[in-house]
């Protein structure tokens, strides 16, 4: 049985509580350093940091519902030259959790000496929708919690809306909140051998009935109505991206800033294919083309750009819509990525994120595999 | 010195089927030349007629083609040809006089006649139209349509009629209607001269003529064919594709006998044929996985199934696909005239006398020695023995009686494919020796796009058959007109040499240095074109041939692939021959038994330093306890000289006690660990591994041995006999059991040597003392080969052999210190009761425990029954999975003393010619790693199936062991941006030629 400890916070003090926690970790040295979510000193917006004193936590603030960029893609330049012999807690969402998992089993991260803290997630904002939380009401995380639980989830960004996984996997300490009174508490649960020892370490033992059961039940019915949101985005989108002529015509505000290959935790390549010179051509070549076909559209690589990187990373895809917020012409790449993602790790039975020990589909070979594939 | 001093540093080989091919190979990719020559137009002898082999019931052939600068030799099916620089063929020719001395022979060669030239036919049939001679037999065994002059495979390369001297009537005919000149009918009078160091002989075997085993009415009945014929009727590229139809009206066979040993096992040929059960049962489970409902009934006296692997492919045919079989000879075939079906008559439990049906019988024709054999070993001065097969020494199956003379294959002994292969590799490292050191010229490879002197397009209409279908004139309009074409040229047959010889010149006067071949399938690949870069395309077979209702498109297609290719050569960069890896010139041997000495003696005689380690602290393992061999040599002495030279050889270092602990690097690279019995460590290099570990033998559960004194094992009697502890004279009856320990659920596989040993030791025992009564207790007596004359010798001694069943084992019991053993004998079902003075067992032979550590320490992996994996087992049984590494002797497989120092012999050659060369390289079309791009996923490591990927941990990036890389490109496909790639194919290479198919 995991070690589950519920604590319990004053009303309003949940923000407070849970850095209260991370500050007993590196206080007690049961880890070297933290990588967490700061706020940062003019309020409201948070950004990542590496933090070792335990005085600096008190602006932690983990449950900021804000994603500028993933915290997976911060542990992988942490470890990827090589691992510390110290032991670094990076505190994740669920979505970077199963990022920084692929990462590992890509060999772009390291899981020497590192101990996931996972925080259950109920959904984050766009910055635009986060900054105008702040300026309303000095407790952001507090309120939209509120919001979210009371079926408003109008401020969540469409990737978090139809998000299935809200509940960390992997971690080795899992922060609950979700079928939790976070007025109240929330919970700590060891779900590893090294999580054990950390909260043992700490001296948490369980005393108050933990709402384990509650968890399981409120995370289930939370996964269940976001899919039903997924199927609705789907459906939305399906007609307007179906067939080439609808792609193009999609794909036609992209402007190749390839900024949504930057956001994209899972785009791990030192120098992305896109930006070498193999699609420079001669004058002659396009030429050429627009003689064949009439006309030729330019830049002609846009939609190979797209389709390559969906190539690439689908079987990956933790769909944490990263690619979404960091378009600035607002071409759906997160619905797109998100269902080719989905149905592309339906036919290999691989779930992201779900094990180190899955072996990354396109790395193995079986013999039977892809039927459907092949009669359809 | 003078070259006449010198050897020669060329060896003959007579006879290109399968093993002649292989030791062609393996001297050629040794660094010699060689000559292959046969009487037959055609290469391949009988394997080409075969399509599919046990074990995985697929072709495997092409697998013995070099895997090290490929570009230098033909990459493709040994149907079609053989193509190596270092090998010249002398097709339709015949050895006529062989004079002088090992090293310096003088050879004279004959072509036959009637003859068609290879360099002046074009294959194009019409002699064959010509030809007034119908015939029989043919490559596919089917009655009909068979000329005399004819052309032999279908895809032969290069491809040129031949003509069946026998039934050639001379007419002229052919002669007459070649539009080349190519057929003459006699012979000048010179013959061909040749000096070779060394030759090898590996003429291969004739199957039995079935129409003299005249009770089975072969040719008589319709519905009576051979293994032969069934193997071809319904294959791939046979009469029938994929369909067995019964000859005499084209119905699906429902029941087929398979009658065994016809033409063997006789009193004219009293030797088994070694590879007819297996044929057999391989063919058995054909059908029955085309037709699981037809009835498979194979009539046998005994199953030999003793290779590699035999046992479970036997057990799974009659397990799992329910193929029937039953221990008879059967006497006689009759035929229903009504119907055509074929009638058997065979014994049941009880004695009676039944008579079965069968829709078709197969007669599983045993070996025999090709009709000239005798005459070839006359000119070449060597002996034969009795049976008319080359003779051979005890300790040596590649030494004929003539020194320089070695021979290989059915030539020597009937056998199967893998042990053939075997034996070929060790004729070539013996015939190595006898060669001078002078290397064959390496080929120097093309050198494209360096000028810009524009492209050549040649387009062949092969007779008018591409021309049928696609306009040629309008793909010519088109590259005329696309830029960079210097000429374009349309010729009538391209495979013509002396078209071919015009091509080439107007090549060189133009000097372009690129061209677009648009030709067929049967075009040697590009490699071999020097100076010049190009480009093949298919426009016979795929597109002519399989469009031929659309022309229309047909044409459009072949612009599109005309225009591909030209954009290929156009966009082709200049890339240096890869480096390659250099090679440690030392081998690691690792067992001081009989496998590893010989093989340590054989690559320290080919000038490379070996260390040679030892677990034990004693040289010479199993075979220390073997005291003489059936034909009643003395193993000893040679065991014991073997170990001298080892021990005095300034070129082998020993190390006893001493074990491998790791293993790391690759092919010619390899780093091992040793550990000695202080636990002290050594590093050491070596460019190749021998694996010769040996095995051990069972100590039987069964029986009461342990138990009871009497009871003891066939080593142990051997032991007792030769050192006088057990007195022959006192024996009065002796009991021997078989297969204790093998051939059960547990150990599935044949100990192959236990049967020998127990005719040898039976036969000494009647020879010490004729009185002893010795009774056999065997499930399947397996003396294959020329073992089975002294399994007659020992029936003729009064030897009784009893058969007994796995199910039904045989009792034994000791009351009062008296042994007794009760069997029922299976066919007549009375019980024997036996009270003999020893009990003597055949235990299994076992692999050793330790060679689960060995073979991760070596990165290899084990059977399931604990040997060492071969690469694969048929076409590559020296080989070990991980490249480098070699299997011989009891590591590998049960085996006997002469096929171990074979087997030695064989990896030793393998590790020699990897050893003597100085850098590894598989081809020009190796990958490479853009280092700088490469973010060291490792999904190219995952996606290499050669295991030529390595992560280069320092750099934290992909590296590329040239050697190992085959040139696939799944690394390039895995890369996600393109840090991986092909030297000769790169990135915007390919987009460019996908652009111009669009």
């Amino acid at each position: 049985m995991p070690t589950s400890v519920l604590i319990e916070v004053g009303e309003g003090n949940l923000r407070e509580g849970v850095n209260s926690f991370l500050r007993s970790i590196l206080e007690k040295k049961m880890l070297d350093a933290l990588l967490v979510p700061l706020e940062l000193p003019s309020g409201g917006m948070t950004a990542p940091a590496l933090v070792s004193d335990p005085a600096m936590l008190g602006n932690a603030n983990p449950l900021a519902p804000i994603m500028t960029v993933s915290t997976a893609r911060l542990a992988s330049s942490l470890t990827k030259v090589a691992a510390s012999q110290r032991k670094v807690g990076v505190v994740l969402r669920p979505c970077e959790l199963r990022a920084l998992i692929e990462l590992i089993k890509l060999k772009q991260a390291s899981r020497e000496n590192l101990v996931f803290i996972g925080v259950d997630c109920y959904g984050t904002c766009s910055v635009k929708d986060y900054n105008r939380l702040c300026q309303e009401t000095p407790a952001p995380a507090e309120e939209l919690l509120k919001r979210v639980k009371s079926g408003d989830e109008s401020l969540l960004r469409d990737a978090c809306r139809v998000c299935e996984y809200p509940a960390p996997i992997n971690a080795d300490i899992a922060i609950g909140l979700i079928g939790t009174d976070t007025g109240k508490g929330f919970l700590v649960r060891a779900d590893s051998a090294e999580g054990e020892s950390v909260l043992e370490g700490l001296g948490l033992k369980p005393g108050v009935a933990v709402p384990e059961k509650e968890r399981e039940k409120a995370v289930a019915e939370l996964a269940a109505s976001r899919t039903k949101n997924k199927n609705e985005l789907y459906s939305r989108f399906e007609v307007e991206t179906t067939g080439v002529d609808n792609l193009l015509s999609v794909f036609s505000a992209c402007v190749n800033c390839h900024n949504c290959r930057v956001a994209c935790p899972l785009c791990y390549c030192r120098e992305c294919f896109f930006d070498s010179a193999t699609f420079d051509w001669e004058a002659e070549k396009y030429l050429g083309w627009a003689e064949k076909r009439g006309a030729v559209r330019l830049p002609a690589d846009s939609l190979l750009f797209h389709l390559t990187r969906l190539n690439h990373m689908a079987t990956s895809c933790v769909g944490c819509g990263l690619c979404q917020e960091a378009c600035p012409n607002d071409v759906p790449v997160f619905p797109i990525f998100r269902k080719v993602g989905e149905e592309l790790q339906k036919m290999f039975g691989y779930v992201p994120g779900r094990s180190l020990e899955d072996e990354l589909p396109l790395s193995v070979f079986r013999e039977e595999e892809l039927g459907e594939v092949g009669e359809s | 010195m003078t070259t006449e001093n010198r050897n020669s540093n060329a060896a003959l080989v007579i006879g290109a089927g399968i093993a002649g091919i292989k030791v062609a190979l393996e001297i050629a990719e040794s660094g010699a030349r060689v000559y292959l020559c046969d009487r037959q137009p055609h290469i391949g002898g009988t394997l080409v007629q075969l399509d599919k082999w046990f074990p995985d019931n697929h072709c495997g052939l092409c697998k013995i083609l070099p895997v090290f600068n490929r570009d230098r030799t033909g990459q493709y099916c040994l149907r079609r040809g053989l193509l190596h620089p270092n090998i010249e063929l002398l097709l339709h020719h015949q050895v006529k006089k062989v004079e002088g001395k090992p090293g310096r022979f003088s050879v004279t060669l004959k072509p036959e006649y009637p003859r068609v030239n290879p360099e002046l036919c074009t294959g194009c049939g019409i002699c064959e139209a010509a030809c007034p001679v119908t015939d029989d037999a043919n490559f596919n065994q089917v009655p009909g349509g068979h000329r005399a002059i004819f052309l032999h495979h279908p895809l032969a390369l290069p491809k040129t009629y031949s003509i069946d001297a026998e039934r050639c009537t001379r007419c002229g005919a052919c002669v007459d209607a070649c539009p080349t000149r190519a057929i003459s009918m006699s012979a000048p009078d010179e013959g061909l001269q040749l000096k070779v160091g060394a030759i090898i002989l590996s003429t291969g075997f004739e199957n039995f003529d079935a129409t003299t085993a005249t009770q089975y009415g072969y040719q008589r009945y319709p519905n009576v064919i051979t293994g032969l014929e069934l193997e071809r009727r319904p294959g791939g590229s046979g009469p029938f594709p994929g369909v067995l139809y019964r000859p005499s009206d084209g119905a699906i066979p429902r029941s087929i006998a398979f009658l065994q040993c016809v033409g063997c096992r006789d009193r004219k040929r009293d030797y088994c044929s070694s590879a007819c059960c297996m044929y057999a049962i391989k063919e058995a489970t054909m059908i029955k996985e085309m037709y699981p409902d037809t009835d498979v009934n194979i009539f046998f006296m005994d199953l030999r199934a003793f290779g590699k692997g035999h046992h479970r492919y036997y057990d799974k045919a009659r397990d799992e696909l329910g193929v029937r079989f039953t221990r008879q000879r059967v006497p006689a075939v009759k035929q229903d005239f009504r119907t055509g079906d074929l009638l058997i008559m065979a014994f049941d439990q009880s004695g009676e006398v039944i008579t079965s049906r069968f829709d078709m019988v197969v007669l599983a024709t045993g070996q025999t020695p090709s009709r000239e054999f005798e005459e070839t070993c006359q000119i070449l001065g060597i002996k034969t023995n009795k049976w008319g097969f080359a003779a051979t020494g005890a300790f040596s199956a590649v030494d004929t009686t003539r020194e320089g003379i070695f021979v290989c294959g059915t030539a020597s002994t009937p056998q199967d494919i893998a042990d053939t292969l075997v034996e070929a590799t060790a004729a070539a490292g013996r015939a190595m020796g006898f060669l001078g050191s002078e290397k064959a010229l390496p080929v120097t490879p093309p050198r494209p796009g360096e000028e810009e002197a524009g492209a050549a397009v040649i387009l062949c209409n092969c007779y008018g058959q591409v021309g049928q279908t696609i306009n040629l004139r309008e793909i010519a309009d088109f590259c005329h007109r696309a830029p960079g074409v210097a000429y374009v040229e349309e010729v009538v047959h391209l495979c013509h040499p002396e078209t071919w010889r015009e091509v080439k010149a107007r090549l060189s006067e133009s000097g372009v240095n690129k061209a677009v071949i648009a030709a067929c399938s049967l075009l040697p690949p590009p490699g071999l074109y020097e100076d010049t870069c190009i480009e093949l395309i298919n426009i016979r077979e795929q597109l002519a041939w399989v469009h031929r209702d659309d022309g229309l498109k047909a044409t459009e297609k072949a612009g599109r692939l005309v225009n591909m290719a030209l954009e290929k050569i156009h966009s082709q960069e200049y890339v240096p021959p890869p480096e390659g890896e250099s090679v440690v010139p030392g081998a690691l041997v690792i067992g001081g038994g009989l496998a590893g000495l010989s093989a340590a003696r054989a690559i320290a005689e080919r000038g490379f330093g070996v260390e040679v380690v030892e677990k034990s602290d004693a040289l010479g393992g199993n075979a220390g306890h073997v005291f003489s061999l059936l034909g009643g040599e003395n193993p000893r002495e040679y065991l014991e000289n073997l170990v001298d030279e080892v021990k005095n050889h300034p070129r082998i270092h020993l190390r006893l006690n001493t074990e491998v602990v790791g293993v790391t690097g690759h092919i010619g690279n390899f780093k091992c660990t040793l550990k000695d019995e202080r636990s002290e460590t050594a590093d050491i290099e070596a460019g190749a591994i021998i694996v010769a570990t040996g095995a051990g033998e069972s100590r039987p559960s069964e029986y009461l041995y342990g138990r009871a004194g009497q009871v003891i094992t066939q080593r142990e009697l051997e032991a007792g006999l030769a050192s006088g502890r057990i007195d022959a004279a006192a024996l009065r009856s002796v009991a021997m059991v078989q297969c204790v320990g093998s051939r059960d659920k547990d150990r599935p596989y044949c100990s192959r040597v236990c049967c020998s040993q127990a005719l040898k030791n039976a036969l000494n025992l009647k020879l010490l003392n004729p009185e002893t009564e010795i009774t056999v207790f065997y499930r399947d007596i397996m003396s294959y080969g020329f073992r089975e004359e002294y399994y007659t010798r020992a029936r003729e001694a009064g030897v009784l052999f009893v058969r007994y069943e796995p199910e039904q084992k045989p009792q034994v019991s000791l009351e009062d210190d008296v042994l007794e053993i009760r069997a029922t004998d299976p066919v007549t079902g009375n019980v024997v009761i036996i009270r003999p003075d020893r009990l003597v067992l055949s235990p299994a032979i076992v692999p050793p425990d330790d060679n689960t550590a060995l073979s991760r320490v070596l990165g290899i992996g084990l059977t399931g029954d604990g040997f060492f994996r071969e690469m694969e087992a048929k076409f590559l049984p020296v080989d070990s999975p991980r490249a480098g590494i070699f299997l011989c002797g009891l590591a590998s497989r049960p085996q006997d003393i002469r096929e171990t120092i074979t087997q030695a012999g064989a990896a030793a050659q393998q590790a020699a010619a990897l050893l003597s060369r100085s850098r590894l390289t598989g081809g020009k079309a190796v990958s490479l790693v853009n280092e700088r791009r490469c973010s060291g996923c490792e999904l190219c490591i995952a996606a290499c199936p050669y295991e030529a990927r390595v992560k280069n941990v320092e750099k934290g990036v992909a590296r590329v062991i040239e050697a190992l890389c085959q040139g696939c490109g799944a690394c390039a496909a895995a890369c996600p941006n393109g840090a991986a790639s092909l030297r000769e194919l790169k990135d915007q290479q390919l987009f460019r030629i996908l652009d111009a198919a669009l």
